[in-house]
């Protein structure tokens, strides 16, 4: 019964934040809801049994990505007015824009269709048969094999090791997207920060590091992964970057880049490794697959965690700037 | 000759143009020469992989050694090896052409938007080879669904890569369409594996039942999948993104990547649920399809830049792509999804060569306005003769790669008595007979002075002339690549013809 009153709650404060976030004008207090709903959202995964997906729902969808809005906030409100300008400036019919008219019925096609989906999907699953138990079994039926005693980890590393294989390579992808978008604009300003914000980041980054390490090497047996790890590792990076303390700025553009890279270059050779030994890629010996996939796993961390940071910060680290040590309040 | 069998050739033709993208990105100074060593690695596996096929049939590669339902197959008949070798021979001519139209790179950044497009095309570029490679393999449902977003995401950061205000917002909208497609093939992938507990289109082909649950399902994939190919009335989105990219990356648009999710559909619908689909579903695609056909056409005509044109003939040849649903249904047989699939193909090639062309164009001219293009023929004769071999297979008149394709379609509209097809048909040629000769008539108006003085790069006009050749090849010799299609099975097992009432 308590249960069931917990599941109630929690369906409806999701509601409940889903609307007043869309319902927000000001865009500061819809970014604080979206990660609210994040963190709620974290505890539904919780509460259906999936902790793997809450962690990495509380830290990612709700942590990481809020930082990663604000940023985008804080950057859009300092350089709207340029930008303004600059779209001002623009002779009338000098590109290939649709009128205004093409836009209007764009966003009403998207309405519709929206609305659609949404319907169809209701009507889906109002009408939808008894769940199938899905692949359950046959996933416990080969764990033995897999390498690792976490059945998340194994379907993500070893059965569907392929999958994530292209999801690293997704994420590295989105860093050339941003990169290829050119610079933006400086969102930590000159303004030195805080000491509170100085102390405790010297404080906690020790801890998070270990965290992270804690979360991969638990990822075989238990919740964790390089997926956890390397959010927590990118949130200590973000609290860095914050704090100002010049440990990722002054990294070499090539050693940067080849971290960034890391990851989906070990998946990558790795695969095709298998691929050359064994005709199939990722096919792992029983033996050593436990090896393998923490190798593949520790690469990845630091790709994820790297990437995650870079694009808090704009796809580069901001130079240029005065070094931290020369007025750091602390010392 | 055991090397040919025995090597697992579709494995390395996905890991291999992704081992190019990290090698580029990694490497600026020797990104270009990079990606056409890798590129011609992965024809070369293309290549050897239809040789593979040729001798033991269609091939299923597990992954890690697992079997289906647990593991991820991929699979390559005759369809899938020819989307391939499509993509293998588009792509090399195009990043031959790219070498020379992007500036040569330093290893700094500067800032300069030129520079940084020509640092960041190779590595996209490659990415989006990888994930057309990934997605024409791929057997499983969900796996299709990471190359979708591979192929996303690269498709959109490159049509965005100019920098330019129209072509950022073109791709911003670009972005959000290709991610509520993405979003609504995924909400049907999880109504399936809910109802069906595989992933693995094999194991769904032979498990799915008509019912609600089927054909909501079903509903989500088609529209998101539509939603990527532009298909009327969502094809909005495509013109402004085709027409504002950089010439390679428009000829990769419109030749390539709206192709994979037709090609998707096609499997799905014919492959994978042909239980589930009603004569109201197909005739609905057909109908949207036959709009497309009228709309995109007159859109074309009534252009006054080239490249818009050219972008607007692609949302009309794409809607030819759809006419096969009615067909194939109502006993069109491989007449239909073979003519389907072969237009889809000669487009490819007719229309990579048209944008590179159109890339040459502007550059020598300096702008795409058509109406202020004469004497251009004069100065570029090799671009104008692509343009209209191009035009030809566009068109459909013989011999080309188009003509074969159009004419089965219309047979297997005349053997299945759907007059209206026919009449859609024949309509579309005439259209695109207006405006293929509208954008070349100014062209090839003699000028008594030339002012197109830019020097352009002999092998961008040999690359555009290349392209348009095989279109126009496609004509000639047509029996190879119609008989290794033909070779397609479904991923149950039986052949299409089978599967189809």
């Amino acid at each position: 019964m308590i249960e069931f009153a917990m599941d109630i709650t929690l369906v409806i404060s999701l509601l409940w934040l889903a609307w007043l976030l869309l319902a927000a004008q000001d865009m500061f207090k819809a970014i604080i809801l979206f990660i609210i709903f994040g963190l709620f959202m974290a505890l539904v995964w919780a509460r259906l049994n999936a902790p793997d997906v809450a962690l990495a729902e509380a830290a990612i969808g709700s942590g990481l990505s809020g930082a990663l809005l604000l940023a985008s906030l804080r950057r859009s409100g300092e350089s709207g007015a340029g930008n303004e300008q600059r779209a001002g400036g623009l002779e009338p019919g000098s590109g290939i824009t649709p009128g205004s008219a093409t836009l209007n019925i764009t966003h009403r096609l998207l309405t519709v269709l929206i609305i659609g989906l949404a319907g169809t999907l209701v009507w889906a699953a109002w009408v939808m048969p008894p769940q199938h138990s899905g692949l359950t079994e046959q996933v416990t039926a080969r764990m033995q094999r897999s390498g690792v005693s976490n059945p998340v980890t194994a379907v993500l590393l070893n059965f569907r090791g392929y999958d994530t294989l292209l999801e690293i390579g997704v994420l590295l992808l989105a860093l050339i997207c941003v990169r290829s978008l050119g610079a933006l604009p400086q969102f930590l300003t000159l303004r030195p920060p805080g000491m509170v914000l100085m102390a405790f980041t010297r404080l906690l980054v020790p801890f998070m590091v270990l965290v992270a390490g804690y979360l991969l090497w638990a990822g075989a047996h238990a919740p964790g992964g390089a997926f956890q790890g390397g959010a927590v590792l990118a949130a200590a990076g973000v609290l860095l970057l914050l704090a100002d303390i010049g440990l990722l700025q002054s990294c070499p553009e090539r050693l940067l880049r080849a971290l960034a890279a890391l990851g989906f270059t070990v998946f990558l050779l790795v695969a095709s490794m298998m691929l050359q030994a064994s005709g199939q890629i990722l096919n792992y010996t029983p033996a050593r697959a436990g090896a393998w996939i923490l190798l593949i796993e520790s690469a990845a961390l630091i790709s994820i965690a790297l990437i995650l940071v870079l694009l808090f910060s704009g796809g580069r680290f901001e130079k240029g700037r005065v070094p931290a040590q020369e007025r750091d309040p602390v010392q | 000759m055991s090397l040919i069998l025995t090597v697992p050739w579709m494995a390395w033709s996905i890991l291999l143009p992704l081992g190019g993208a990290v090698a580029t990105f990694l490497s600026r100074r020797y990104a270009s020469r990079l990606t056409l060593l890798f590129g011609m690695a992965t024809a070369v596996c293309v290549g050897a992989l239809g040789w593979q096929l040729a001798l033991k049939g269609p091939q299923r590669h597990h992954i890690g050694g697992w079997q289906v339902p647990v593991g991820i197959d991929l699979y390559a008949d005759g369809l899938a090896v020819l989307m391939l070798a499509v993509t293998a021979l588009v792509g090399l001519l195009i990043s031959f052409y790219a070498t020379a139209y992007f500036p040569k790179a330093g290893q700094e950044e500067t800032g300069d938007q030129n520079v940084a497009s020509s640092v960041y095309f190779w590595p996209l570029w490659l990415f989006l080879w990888g994930a057309l490679n990934a997605l024409f393999l791929s057997a499983d449902l969900f796996n299709i669904y990471v190359t979708l977003e591979l192929l996303g995401l690269s498709a959109v950061a490159l049509s965005g890569l100019s920098g330019k205000a129209e072509a950022l917002s073109a791709a911003m909208r670009y972005l959000f369409v290709s991610m509520i497609g993405s979003l609504s093939y995924l909400l049907g992938v999880a109504l399936l594996y809910n109802m069906y507990g595989v992933l693995d289109l094999g194991l769904l082909a032979s498990e799915v039942r008509p019912g609600p649950t089927s054909q909501a399902a079903l509903a989500l994939i088609t529209v998101g999948l539509a939603l990527k190919t532009a298909l009327f009335p969502f094809h909005f989105w495509l013109p402004p993104a085709h027409a504002n990219a950089p010439a390679p990356v428009s000829a990769l648009l419109s030749a390539l990547v709206v192709k994979a999710s037709f090609y998707l559909l096609l499997r799905l619908w014919l492959g994978v649920f042909p239980t589930v689909i009603n004569t109201t579903a197909v005739d609905l695609l057909g109908f949207l399809g036959a709009l497309a056909i009228i709309w995109g056409s007159i859109q074309a005509f009534r252009q006054r830049r080239l490249k818009l044109l050219v972008a607007y003939s692609t949302v009309a040849q794409l809607g030819y792509l759809f006419l096969v649903f009615p067909l194939v249904l109502r006993g069109g047989d491989f007449t239909a999804w073979g003519g389907s699939a072969y237009l889809a193909v000669s487009h490819a090639f007719a229309k990579a060569s048209i944008f590179l062309a159109s890339g040459i164009i502007m550059h020598v001219a300096g702008h795409d306005r058509i109406d202020e293009l004469a004497g251009i023929g004069q100065r570029l004769p090799v671009t104008m003769f692509a343009l209209a071999l191009a035009g030809v297979s566009l068109l459909g008149l013989p011999p080309s790669g188009g003509f074969i394709a159009k004419w089965m379609l219309l047979n297997a509209a005349l053997i299945t008595g759907q007059w209206w097809l026919v009449a859609v048909i024949i309509l579309g040629g005439l259209l695109a007979a207006g405006y293929v000769f509208r954008m070349l008539a100014h062209s090839f108006t003699p000028a008594t002075w030339i002012s197109f003085e830019q020097p352009v790069a002999r092998r961008m006009e040999w690359s555009a002339f290349a392209l348009a050749a095989v279109a126009i090849a496609l004509g000639l010799v047509a029996e190879p690549p119609l008989t290794l299609l033909q070779s397609s099975t479904s991923f149950a097992g039986p052949g299409l013809r089978e599967m189809i009432p």
